[in-house]
């Protein structure tokens, strides 16, 4: 049951990211890129990271997709389009990937890191959330500062001056 | 349960993936996907990292937590500068900005 469903997440995951490279138009990519985060999610509740995966929805397909889509609308998709691509570069990064590709074929050896057993109380939601907010309560502050000056950054970064 | 390297093997496709969409195209908004796909390596790995552990490691769970909510913000800030910069150009091809070259 796992095993399929890992599958599933995977080639989803996969098969989304690489659309979302290679997709002609921008809006059809972040829809793509969007799919592609709900695999990784569906990945990470397969990990018994259930709070991170529902985090990354949240986050990622709530806001940065969204705010990815308001962009390609400003922008304008004439804009988007950018029909040559650098030949040598391309090369290069095929080999770069094909390098990487090898590395997994090692890797993917499944006596090195074999699956854990599945966890009972271990996995429980309370014990993450104790420990997020009784160890890690004064880095999650310091995040908010930095979310709020991020905000503050974006908006003055992105302002129009009317009254020139 | 599926053993920890295939969910490594997916981590290191979708850097390869994200690597490859560096290099290869031009377009602001297109390289941010890629940037967004190398993040997104980077946490299923520290997450199937800290299942190494049973129970599973809580540090590496509240770390992708902090990089999720700071990919977002990258994402904001990365946005708004494509904006401005598709205010100022005509197109936002990273090659053909060369406005701050000495």
């Amino acid at each position: 049951m796992t095993d399929l469903l890992f599958l599933a997440f995977a080639a989803v995951t996969i098969g989304a990211a690489i659309l979302a490279i290679e997709a002609r138009d921008l809006v059809y990519g972040a829809a793509a890129l969007g799919i592609a985060f709900l695999g990784v999610a569906g990945l990470f509740f397969l990990l018994d990271a259930a709070y991170v995966g529902w985090f990354q929805i949240a986050v990622y397909i709530g806001a940065v997709v969204v705010l990815i889509l308001f962009t390609v609308m400003l922008v304008g998709p004439k804009k988007g389009e950018t029909p040559l691509e650098l030949k040598r570069v391309s090369l290069l990064a095929a080999m770069l990937v094909s390098l990487l590709l090898g590395m997994t074929g090692a890797l993917a050896n499944a006596t090195a890191f074999p699956g854990p057993d599945a966890c009972g109380s271990g996995c429980d939601l309370a014990l993450f959330s104790t420990s997020l907010l009784k160890n890690y309560g004064v880095p999650l502050e310091f995040m908010s500062l930095v979310m709020a000056a991020a905000v503050i950054g974006a908006l003055a970064l992105s302002k129009t001056d009317r009254g020139q | 349960m599926e053993p920890l390297s295939s969910f490594f093997a997916v981590s290191v496709i979708l850097l390869g993936i994200g690597i490859y969409g560096l290099t290869t195209k031009r377009n602001a908004i297109r390289i941010l996907f890629s940037v967004e796909l190398i993040y997104n390596a980077a946490n299923l790995n520290i997450i199937a990292f800290a299942r190494l552990r049973n129970p599973p490691i809580v540090t590496g769970q509240v770390l992708v937590l902090f990089t999720i909510a700071l990919a977002a913000m990258e994402a904001a800030v990365g946005l708004s500068i494509i904006i401005l910069v598709s205010r100022l150009n005509a197109d936002i091809d990273l090659s053909k900005l060369s406005k701050l070259k000495g």
